[in-house]
């Protein structure tokens, strides 16, 4: 609503199209995929950009995809369209959850794969489990492809590793999921974003387990995962685990709860999301 | 029959348009305490209607029950959102744009935030605090010039020292509660023309009358000169009371001459009105056998940088402390308090949820320390019928004891007691209040209800129209009821504290009699009077009391404090009910906003800024937060008069699930009740177990890394550094971080 009127509208056809108008403005327009985050930094005045770069017509970008034996998900694609895929939730379905339990349908209509990745908010769902999942963000840029794993593509607070040139295109998950878990802990409404978020995954014969809403990017330890492999047994493995990633995690604090409580529920919903993982 | 709202036929408020109307916008101040030192609009556009505070100065101050109010600010802002300057373009873009053209230099001054805190000491918010003449100014003010407190309401019966003296047990407990948002689908929204030195406003109110005294006063013009118009609301639940943008509305009409219409952007409810936050300290004394003998409550209501009603639901929350009990020894100082947070005022209840959470958590408190079931103390206690009010006034049509025991009933009470809690309330109606209402009749059989009574979305002109249809003995189809016009219809006191069906109601029942006799048009009016002495608390606080009590069953997860509501339960007592569905929908919808206040609505502050003004931030209750059963019902009484029931299930239910938590030994005092402080809660309890058994018991299972550490601070409500934390993330992303960093701290408060 607000200041609308000075605003210009790129809608490009093609990705060729929207990569030379990126190319050319920058961070000079702002990129809108769903629009669910942009829409209330706009209504709230805290982003008041000159020109936008709408991504809606690019034809192609909202496909969902099996190549091989991985998962492509076109940058485009809405949560909800995720969420119902048959094939998602036949071969991933701790992914198909983790958008499943994003905000309400409305949202979920309109939020994309995308734009969760490129907003990097530390309270949103999908990016912990994709992290858990060992999945890579393909991004296009006037140099090329390239593809960058989810937990190094978000950095911080709002802030990912995607040069002012390129574009996310799209997110290719590796191999079938045979066990993987997404716990979303929630402190106030059912309808809220997580106070601490638990995404854990056997992939390639190794654990991963990723905390999400507790910092400015997901947190993942790999020497607390490798225990796993030592031949411990559950469930002193999973409390050892749980503990160590309280131990490492530095936590902040907002509304949905105090890094003192976060660092408590990371110890228990770490822990039970490797109870419910070997429990599959 | 098709639902005008559900056609999109209804006009609101909003919906109003005159020709060649300006659309304004508010500049509102970033700071929560600043003296303006300049206020420079000389950069807007000549086709921009501009209002700076140089231009209200000469006006009339208002405010409902103290006089405190300019249009805008003038020598200095008192909240970060106080509104400074507005503008009027053609479209709402260009007024937006027009905003970032003004440039206001201010000068910081100490704020402060904390209701309690602002009472004691602190710098004062008004050097002077004068009384309004407005109708809502019923009742004897007592402001504590030289201070913060804009309001003292004291109840003084029996004699509280000896009272004390008598008990075998005495309980002490501070309670504090959280601001909220009303959070109606339809933001406030007003349109204002002149003609000539007339004033016309469309509004979304429910205070036509009021509202209209006010800003004849603003202007210095005849009451008569100003002509209230109140389309249907989108809800309202209390934020839509009162002056709030009229003036500056009717203000930059008549600059512009032309009609100026205001709708407030979503994130600037929270700068408009919240519900007041809450200080409340409670000290109760029993005999042995729980017989209550003296009761001491000090509350503190929040009110923010403006009064508005905040001495009202002062008085309110501090006649209602007592509770539906008989005590022979009652003490109650109730303050309202400036702070330099955004206003406070009416909400669902006007302060009795704040007094009835302190009140009946210490039932429970006593309770335990008596070793009593709470629901057992409570029936010793409770008022019946023809016992005294702590107030002097005695009870009448009483339903305490039934409407408790039919709560404690659902959730099976007599078979455990685990996990489940209670509370009943009694609750006051606005007293001394007028309505009148006049009935016409037209030649083709159809009659006109003409009546101040505003719809919001609570059904009043259903319940009206069903009343009149009865009693004129016609269809409800041939009873029309038009917007409430204060040309056209007679006073009434206004529709707040479910006093219109009651009230209106019975006018109506007179204004069919007198159209008997007069043939074209009848008038009935009814005066309720009463009034308490402020000093003394003795009068008749209500002439009708609501009455209402809840259950609630709880299972908690001891590992992360998250808990759930299994069942909730509210029997009300509505003596004859007019429109079923409506009384069923009111009860409903008053539970689900206890429900919200319960578990988690809370209106937050980063040094004065609201840091959640936003739907996505703050939460309101969503279809997945409902116990998994809800279920309510009218206790109904043959002969009986009308209830109104708008509130009364709302007040019951935070208290009844706090209490459940408390009979698993989980001691919660604030609200929202966060599941990390019942965490904090259940680290209490488990460390004074463990200090009560052997000292070499086991730690608890449910101990986490953190320890015990700090287990015993306070809890306190941890503002969004999700909105910090996107600020500094915006600003690292930009490029124009100089731009950025002029743009986002006005913007901040908007």
């Amino acid at each position: 609503m607000i200041g609308m009127s000075a605003v210009e509208w790129l809608e490009p056809r093609s990705l060729e199209e929207a990569l030379d108008l990126r190319a050319r403005y920058g961070e000079d327009a702002t990129v809108v995929a769903g629009g669910t985050f942009l829409g209330i930094l706009m209504n709230q005045g805290f982003l008041r950009p000159v020109r936008l770069l709408a991504l809606r017509g690019v034809l192609d970008l909202d496909s969902i995809n099996q190549e091989n034996e991985g998962l492509v998900l076109g940058a485009m694609a809405t949560h909800r369209v995720v969420e119902r895929s048959g094939m998602v939730r036949e071969g991933w379905p701790a992914l198909a959850h983790a958008f499943s339990v994003v905000a309400s349908p409305r949202v979920r209509n309109q939020a994309t794969v995308g734009g969760v990745l490129a907003d990097a908010d530390y309270a949103s769902d999908p990016p912990a489990m994709l992290a858990a999942l060992d999945a890579r963000v393909v991004v296009a840029g006037s140099g090329g492809r390239r593809e960058i794993p989810v937990a190094d593509f978000i950095l911080d607070h709002y802030t990912t590793s995607l040069e002012e040139d390129e574009l996310v295109v799209e997110v290719r998950v590796p191999g079938r999921a045979r066990r993987a878990v997404y716990r979303k802990f929630r402190s106030r409404s059912s309808e809220d974003r997580p106070c601490v978020s638990v995404a854990a995954a056997e992939v390639g014969g190794g654990l991963r387990v990723v905390v999400g809403a507790v910092a400015g990017r997901p947190q993942y330890f790999p020497e607390a995962c490798a225990l796993a492999e030592s031949g411990r047994t559950e469930p002193d493995l999973a409390d050892e685990i749980a503990r160590r990633y309280a131990e490492a995690i530095e936590p902040i604090s907002d509304a949905r709860g105090s890094a003192r409580y976060r660092r408590r529920v990371v110890a228990v919903e770490v822990r039970r999301a490797l109870e419910d993982l070997y429990r599959e | 029959m098709s639902d005008p709202r559900v056609t999109g036929e209804l006009r609101y408020s909003q919906d109003i348009e005159l020709e060649g109307m300006l659309h304004a916008r508010i500049l509102r101040s970033p700071h929560p305490h600043a003296r303006i030192s300049r206020v420079d609009a000389s950069a807007v556009p000549e086709d921009v209607v501009v209002l700076v505070p140089h231009d209200v100065r000469d006006l009339g101050y208002y405010g409902c029950q103290i006089k405190d109010q300019t249009v805008l600010a003038q020598e200095k802002v008192r909240y970060a959102g106080d509104p400074v300057a507005a503008v009027a373009a053609t479209t709402p873009e260009r007024a937006e744009e027009a905003l970032d053209l003004i440039e206001v230099d201010y000068e910081e001054l100490p704020a402060v935030f904390d209701a309690a805190e602002a009472a004691a000491d602190g710098p004062l918010v008004h050097e002077e605090i004068k009384l309004s003449e407005n109708d809502a100014a019923y009742f004897g003010l007592r402001p504590q010039q030289g201070t913060n407190v804009c309001h003292r309401f004291r109840i003084r019966h029996g004699d509280i020292e000896s009272g004390f003296g008598e008990a075998d047990v005495v309980v002490e407990e501070t309670y504090f509660t959280a601001g909220a948002q009303h959070a109606p689908m339809e933001p406030h929204a007003a349109l204002a023309r002149w003609e000539g030195d007339g004033l016309e406003v469309w509004t979304g109110s429910q205070t036509p009358f009021n509202t209209r005294m006010d800003l004849a006063g603003i202007f210095g013009i005849p009451e008569e000169k100003v002509r209230i118009v109140c389309p249907p609301m989108g809800g309202s639940f209390g934020a839509k009371t009162f002056v709030r943008l009229e003036a500056i509305a009717a203000c930059l009409a008549r600059k512009a001459e032309r009609p100026t219409k205001i709708v407030l952007d979503r994130d600037e409810e929270w700068l408009t009105l919240n519900r007041h936050p809450a200080t409340l300290k409670v000290k109760l004394g029993a005999k042995r056998d729980g017989t209550l003998v003296a009761k001491r409550v000090e509350c503190w209501a929040n009110t923010g940088a403006y009064a508005d009603c905040g001495p009202g639901v002062a008085q309110k929350m501090g006649f209602a402390s007592p509770g539906p009990y008989r005590i022979p020894n009652v003490w109650v100082d109730s303050h309202a308090v400036y702070t330099n947070l955004p206003p406070n005022g009416a909400y669902r209840g006007y302060g009795q949820m704040q007094c009835t959470w302190a009140s009946e958590r210490t039932i429970d408190l006593l309770a335990e320390k008596l070793e009593m079931d709470p629901l057992e103390l409570r029936l010793k206690n409770i008022l019946k019928d023809g016992d005294r009010y702590c107030t002097g006034e005695i009870m009448h049509d009483v339903h305490f004891a039934e409407l408790l025991q039919r709560a404690a009933d659902a959730v099976r009470w007599n078979e455990n007691r685990h996990g489940k809690g209670l509370c009943v309330m009694l609750k006051g109606m606005q007293t001394p209040s007028r309505a009148s209402i006049a009935v016409e009749a037209s030649d083709n059989g159809n009659y006109t209800v003409l009546c101040a009574t505003a719809e919001m979305g609570q059904g009043a002109r259903k319940a009206i129209r069903l009343m009149a249809a009865e009693l004129l003995g016609v269809e409800v189809e041939k009873v029309g009821f038009p917007d409430p016009d204060t040309d056209a219809v007679p006073y009434d006191t206004r529709t707040t504290s479910s006093r219109s069906t009651h009230m209106m109601g019975r006018a109506l029942e007179k204004a069919v009699e007198d159209l008997r006799k007069n043939g074209r048009r009848g008038y009935g009016e009814v005066v309720d009077e009463g009034g308490l002495d402020p000093d003394t608390g003795q009068g008749v606080a209500s002439s009708h009391w609501h009455q209402g009590a809840a259950a609630a069953e709880v299972e908690v997860d001891k590992e992360t404090g998250r808990f759930s509501v299994k069942r909730l339960h509210a029997p009300v007592y509505a003596g004859r009910v007019i429109n079923r569905p409506g009384a069923e929908l009111q009860n409903e919808g008053s539970m689900i906003m206890g429900v919200g206040t319960a578990l988690f609505e809370s209106v937050n502050f980063s040094e004065g800024q609201v840091s959640n003004a936003n739907l996505s931030d703050y939460c309101v209750p969503a279809a997945g937060d409902m116990p998994e059963v809800l279920t309510h019902e009218l206790v109904e009484g043959e002969r009986a008069e009308v209830h109104g029931l708008g509130e009364t299930a709302l007040p019951p239910v935070p208290p009844a699930i706090g209490n459940a938590l408390h009979s698993l030994g989980i001691n919660i005092t604030g609200l929202p009740i966060t599941a990390e402080s019942v965490l904090d809660a259940i680290d209490r309890r488990d460390e004074e177990r463990t200090r009560s058994t052997l000292p070499s018991q086991e730690e608890p299972a449910t101990e986490g890394v953190a320890g015990k550490n700090g287990a015993r601070r306070t809890y306190a409500v941890a503002f969004g550094i999700s909105l910090g934390a996107l600020v500094v993330g915006l600003l690292l992303r930009s490029r124009r971080i100089a731009a950025a960093k002029r743009l986002v701290p006005r913007r901040l408060a908007r």
